[in-house]
């Protein structure tokens, strides 16, 4: 079963997507913040990390940073309210970026594309 | 106008007279208007320069539009014109007054006859006055009736023989153009005129230019506040939004245990009334109207908000003192609205200071017309550029901050005549100084 990490503090995504995506059969853990993000990627490994950008302490892209930092070669997908993220320079770094959606179409098949890459 | 009258009969250089006036006048707080047409008084005034008539074209774009024209419209009231503003006693100011009611005000004013006229000044064929200003030279044209290059319309409008271009320009851009004859007196324009004027102009195109770039810069901040306002309404809106969406989808699609159901509406319930604080706050703040100031106990509105139970009940380990002066004078305000303004930023302070830590508030008379009152905390401070951004629009550096807080303070106070300073120290604490207009009888600048 393909491992999923979910960077995300808001608690209600958190649990949909957590949810939604069990039920595409992935195994889903979440994480609330980049540092809750480290310590799981330390100790577990995964097969695609979704992370949201604008969360309380260090944001998703420095949390990318720090997972290249890691030479951790694991697809990533960022997961933002914002549009205006993608002329960061630092968002290139990621596999996929998808706006967020009470749709989660987009989401699913990026995932799917990843694993399946 | 408020600068003191300068003096033209002095003997010193003309030149040095006429500079002097302008450069006063940029630093008044007058409009970019009123200077440009205090340039043109210069350049008409028989004590200044004293051509007859002066015409201003302004560049936006490539385009040169007509925008005013300063002088009499005949001969004889020229002449009445002169007699008037030669008589002893008649200032500047006077001049510039009556200057302002012939060119804005009067029915027949010169000015309504240039506004029609316009030329784009990125196509080829450019006739005078256009040229002037395309290829920054002076122009000065002795035979206009003779001269093919000469827009016909224009001399219509002007009808003289002998004219000056002075275009107006500063860092090689192009601001603008005058126009300056001697319609009535018939004198030759001469090289000592030309010198002064284009003395004036360069003074008024670098004027312009400045004026122009403070534009830009107030632009520039408006869009800047926008980039806020959108980064806060798409956070606050798209994440309950999403979730909403999301749970409401699998309510739909049936896939969800009976026993989440509810769970999802719940979810769902909260999520709309995140979405309608958010209006509400929004809404609280968009439709504040300090309109009415009265003289009130700052003190006892300060007290009323630091005993707030809610207020209290985020205070636990956090010492709260209060210095006021006895008696402290009235000061003048919405009384509700400060009320607000200091729960907001007491709430603040709390939330920026540990555990024994201290907020001071106290209120002290400045002088006779300030009274000020200061927040202090022990708590984290902010960095400059974090204390730069704090009165911005939906700037906030809490999770679920709306950024509206600081900026209310500040509405609030400059509604009432007053002001909010703030210093902040990381790591030693932050404090917001409000001044208050005194509302007693000590005040002097009433």
């Amino acid at each position: 079963m393909k491992r999923i990490l979910i960077v995300e503090d808001e608690e209600a995504l958190c649990l949909l997507y957590k949810e939604e995506l069990a039920q595409e059969g992935y195994e889903v853990s979440t994480a609330a913040d980049a540092e809750a993000a480290l310590a799981l990627l330390k100790g577990e490994s995964f097969d695609l990390i979704i992370t949201d950008i604008r969360m309380p302490g260090r944001d998703g892209l420095e949390l990318i940073t720090e997972i290249m930092g890691l030479r951790k070669d694991i697809p990533i997908i960022i997961n933002t309210a914002y549009q205006s993220y993608k002329q960061d320079f630092m968002t290139w770094a990621a596999d996929a970026y998808v706006v967020k959606s009470s749709s989660l179409v987009e989401l699913k098949a990026k995932i799917r594309d990843l694993l399946n890459r | 106008m408020a600068f003191s009258a300068p003096d033209f009969q002095s003997k010193e250089p003309r030149e040095l007279t006429l500079l002097s006036i302008i450069s006063q006048s940029f630093f008044q707080p007058l409009s970019v208007e009123d200077n440009l047409l205090v340039i043109l008084t210069a350049l008409t005034s028989g004590s200044g320069v004293g051509f007859n008539r002066a015409m201003l074209f302004r560049t936006e774009g490539d385009k040169l539009t007509g925008e005013a024209w300063l002088g009499p419209t005949s001969a004889e009231e020229a002449k009445t014109i002169w007699e008037v503003l030669s008589t002893p006693g008649i200032g500047y100011i006077e001049i510039i007054e009556h200057n302002r009611w012939l060119m804005t005000k009067r029915s027949d004013s010169l000015s309504r006859s240039v506004k029609p006229l316009s030329y784009s000044l990125s196509q080829d064929n450019l006739t005078i006055p256009a040229t002037s200003a395309a290829r920054k030279e002076m122009l000065l044209v002795r035979n206009a009736r003779q001269e093919p290059l000469v827009d016909p319309k224009f001399l219509e409008i002007l009808n003289v023989e002998e004219f000056l271009c002075v275009p107006l320009f500063a860092q090689e851009k192009t601001m603008g153009l005058i126009i300056l004859d001697n319609a009535f007196s018939r004198q030759p324009i001469v090289p000592k005129d030309i010198k002064l004027a284009s003395l004036c102009a360069l003074m008024a195109g670098n004027y312009m230019y400045a004026a122009w770039l403070h534009k830009q810069m107030i632009e520039m901040e408006r869009l800047a506040a926008l980039g806020e306002m959108a980064v806060f309404i798409t956070h606050q809106l798209r994440n309950p939004l999403t979730a909403i969406g999301g749970f409401t989808d699998q309510l739909l699609n049936g896939r969800i245990e009976e026993a989440k159901k509810r769970r999802n509406l719940e979810i769902i319930q909260k999520e709309i009334s995140r979405l309608e604080d958010v209006v509400t706050k929004l809404a609280r703040f968009l439709e504040v109207d300090v309109r009415k100031t009265v003289p009130f106990d700052l003190k006892a509105e300060v007290l009323d908000v630091i005993q707030d139970p809610d207020l209290r009940q985020k205070s636990a380990g956090i010492e709260i003192l209060t210095e006021f002066d006895e008696p402290l004078p009235k000061v003048l305000g919405d009384p509700t609205y400060v009320g607000e303004a200091f729960r907001n930023l007491i709430a603040n302070a709390l939330e920026a200071t540990d555990q024994g830590g201290r907020i001071t508030v106290s209120g002290r008379r400045e002088d006779q017309n300030w009274i000020v009152v200061t927040v202090r905390d022990t708590g984290k401070g902010m960095p400059p550029a974090v204390k730069n951004k704090i009165f911005m629009p939906f700037f906030s550096t809490k999770d679920k901050g709306m950024g509206l807080g600081l900026l209310f303070v500040k509405r609030v106070m400059e509604a009432g005549g007053g002001r909010v300073e703030v210093d902040s120290d990381v790591g030693r604490g932050t404090s917001f100084r409000l001044f208050f207009r005194a509302g007693d009888e000590g005040r002097t600048d009433t």
